[in-house]
């Protein structure tokens, strides 16, 4: 059994006259970094929000199916229990930090569960160490860039020592250079600490190469899964109009027998080719 | 057009690090004799020594601002005594006399108020409330309420040049129609603030908020020997201040 395992989950917002999740299926390893990527409005901020439990505990709905994230089922435990096994990183860090400092910042969720003031610190520590910040401690999160300001974030939720990591767009609001150290953070995260990242992303050029396996999503369901090297070389991935990475077209176009995800696999095959 | 220079930044002087309690002590000393003095002389004295807290806050200039903004209810003080007194005393020396001594009072008290408000970050101010016992749900309300001024004057300021490059002028017309005009902003920045209340709760009970009956804190507020010998300054000038009193009687 997976760290994750989601079954036959359909989920409809209880103002909504159709369902934003269909019948989702899927099962995911631990250590595994996993790529969720599909067109706008296609149910994954959604889905991310069934992982960590605000679905069904927060939001009014027709919930059916079974979400089981480390053993527990997200129907049965509160969030706040749940927020220590699985972290959700939003969108947008502003709405996220609320506090003067770093420091404080990440130490918002331990001392919400009432941990001894040694334990916090030391965690707040771990954290802002994991992510590489900790020459930030002091400052106040909104003079932050917004690359620093969403390491802050993942520090945040890194602090509640969670096994799966959860992120929803966390670089859509980055300029390509901080995207590219936000990611490759989460790669380290992944080898170094062996979490297990869930990442709902749209820098498929970035990150494509990074993932273990991967999901495109559309209408509120999963239409493709597996290694990204033959998702997104399938044809249904054209079909629905993804922003399928460069480098894939172009391979496409030169009919090239291998199947290359970055600019420097391509270059390599050129080259042999040559 | 900006809308509010309201941001507390995170600054590093001696006044900005005692404990608020002992600065809340100041308030209350300062105040009692603000209200208790009617010598203008005495009073100007009493707004002096707010002086140094200013300058060794370095507020200087922020503290400025908050005494000129409130030149209006100055003037209208003054004023206001200066008419009511002359009227039942007739004498005007006295009129004169009575009425700066209030005008002064008034901007002591603002003088002080602002010392505290603008040396003391929102951060401390909910540390102490918690010291107070206040529950820490109102506590972390008022905190978010600060938190997001910034944020709400930013999104009100992009509403605000949205609707006037589709034409809509503010400048013009009289009051109500002034006041009209502003419905194309309010609604837009309610349903923007609701919209972010909700993303916030989320991220909020993300991290666990509401976990733990007994939450606890990373940092609390301690007082430490500056603190108490602020408090000893602020104990001592006050009974100088008195002792003025005694002294001007025995004259
Ligand atoms: N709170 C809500 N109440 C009602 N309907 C909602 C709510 N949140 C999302 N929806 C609907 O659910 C569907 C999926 O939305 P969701 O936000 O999960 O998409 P998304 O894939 O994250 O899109 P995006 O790429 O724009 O972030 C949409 O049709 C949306 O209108
Ligand atoms: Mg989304």
């Amino acid at each position: 059994m997976g760290i994750v395992e989601i079954r036959n989950l359909t989920f409809k917002y209880a103002n909504s006259d159709k369902p934003s999740l269909y019948d989702i299926n899927l099962s995911i390893n631990k250590g595994e970094f996993f790529l969720i990527t599909g067109p706008t409005g296609c149910g994954k901020t959604t889905l991310c929000k069934c992982l960590n439990g605000l679905i069904p505990n927060s939001y009014h709905g027709d919930f059916s199916g079974e979400v089981i994230v480390d053993g527990l089922s997200t129907k049965e435990h509160p969030v706040y229990e749940l927020a220590q096994h699985v972290g959700l990183v939003f969108q947008d860090p502003e709405n996220e930090l609320f506090c003067t400092s770093v420091e404080k910042e990440i130490a918002f969720g331990p001392e919400n569960l009432g941990l001894p003031r040694d334990e916090i610190r030391k965690r707040v520590e771990e954290a802002m160490a994991m992510v590489g910040i900790s020459h930030l401690r002091e400052r106040s999160p909104y003079e932050l860039s917004g690359g620093e300001q969403q390491k802050v974030a993942i520090a945040a939720i890194l602090a509640m020592k969670p096994k799966i990591l959860v992120l929803d767009e966390p670089t859509s609001n980055l300029d390509s250079l901080s995207a590219y150290s936000i990611l490759n953070l989460l790669l380290n995260l992944k080898k170094e600490y062996e979490m297990t990242i869930i990442l709902v992303e749209h820098r498929l050029e970035i990150v494509a190469k990074m993932v273990d396996r991967c999901a495109i999503m559309n209408e509120g369901r999963i239409i493709a899964i597996g290694d990204p090297r033959e998702v997104l070389y399938s044809d249904i991935v054209e079909s629905i109009g993804i922003g399928i990475p460069k480098i894939v077209k172009l391979a496409k176009r030169l009919k090239l027998s291998s199947r290359p995800l970055s600019s420097s696999e391509l270059a390599n095959i050129l080259k042999v080719k040559k | 057009m900006k809308i509010f220079e309201f941001e507390y930044k995170c600054e590093t002087s001696i006044i900005h690090k005692l404990d608020p309690r002992a600065k809340l002590v100041y308030v209350i000393l300062f105040t009692v004799l603000t209200i208790y003095f009617t010598n203008p002389l005495i009073l100007l004295l009493i707004f002096l020594s707010s002086v140094p807290m200013a300058i060794l806050g370095k507020i200087v200039r922020k503290w400025l601002i908050s005494i000129k903004s409130s030149l209006f209810f100055i003037i209208f003080i003054f004023l206001f005594n200066f008419i009511g007194i002359f009227w039942t005393t007739g004498k005007i020396i006295d009129t004169i006399i009575i009425s700066i001594a209030m005008t002064i009072r008034f901007i002591s008290l603002i003088s002080i108020f602002s010392i505290f408000f603008l040396s003391t970050s929102p951060e401390d101010l909910m540390q102490s409330m918690i010291k107070l016992k206040i529950p820490y749900e109102y506590v972390l309300t008022f905190n978010m309420a600060i938190r997001f001024v910034p944020t709400l004057a930013r999104e009100a300021q992009t509403i605000i040049d949205a609707q006037r490059s589709r034409g809509l002028e503010f400048e013009k017309g009289n009051i109500f129609q002034k006041v009209k005009k502003y419905i194309p902003i309010l609604i837009p920045l309610i349903i923007s603030s609701l919209r972010r209340a909700e993303v916030i709760a989320d991220a909020m009970e993300s991290r666990a908020f509401g976990a733990s009956k007994t939450r606890s804190f990373l940092y609390t507020l301690t007082m430490s020997k500056k603190d108490f010998i602020f408090i000893s300054i602020c104990i001592i000038t006050f009974t100088i201040f008195l002792f003025l009193r005694m002294f001007s009687y025995i004259q």
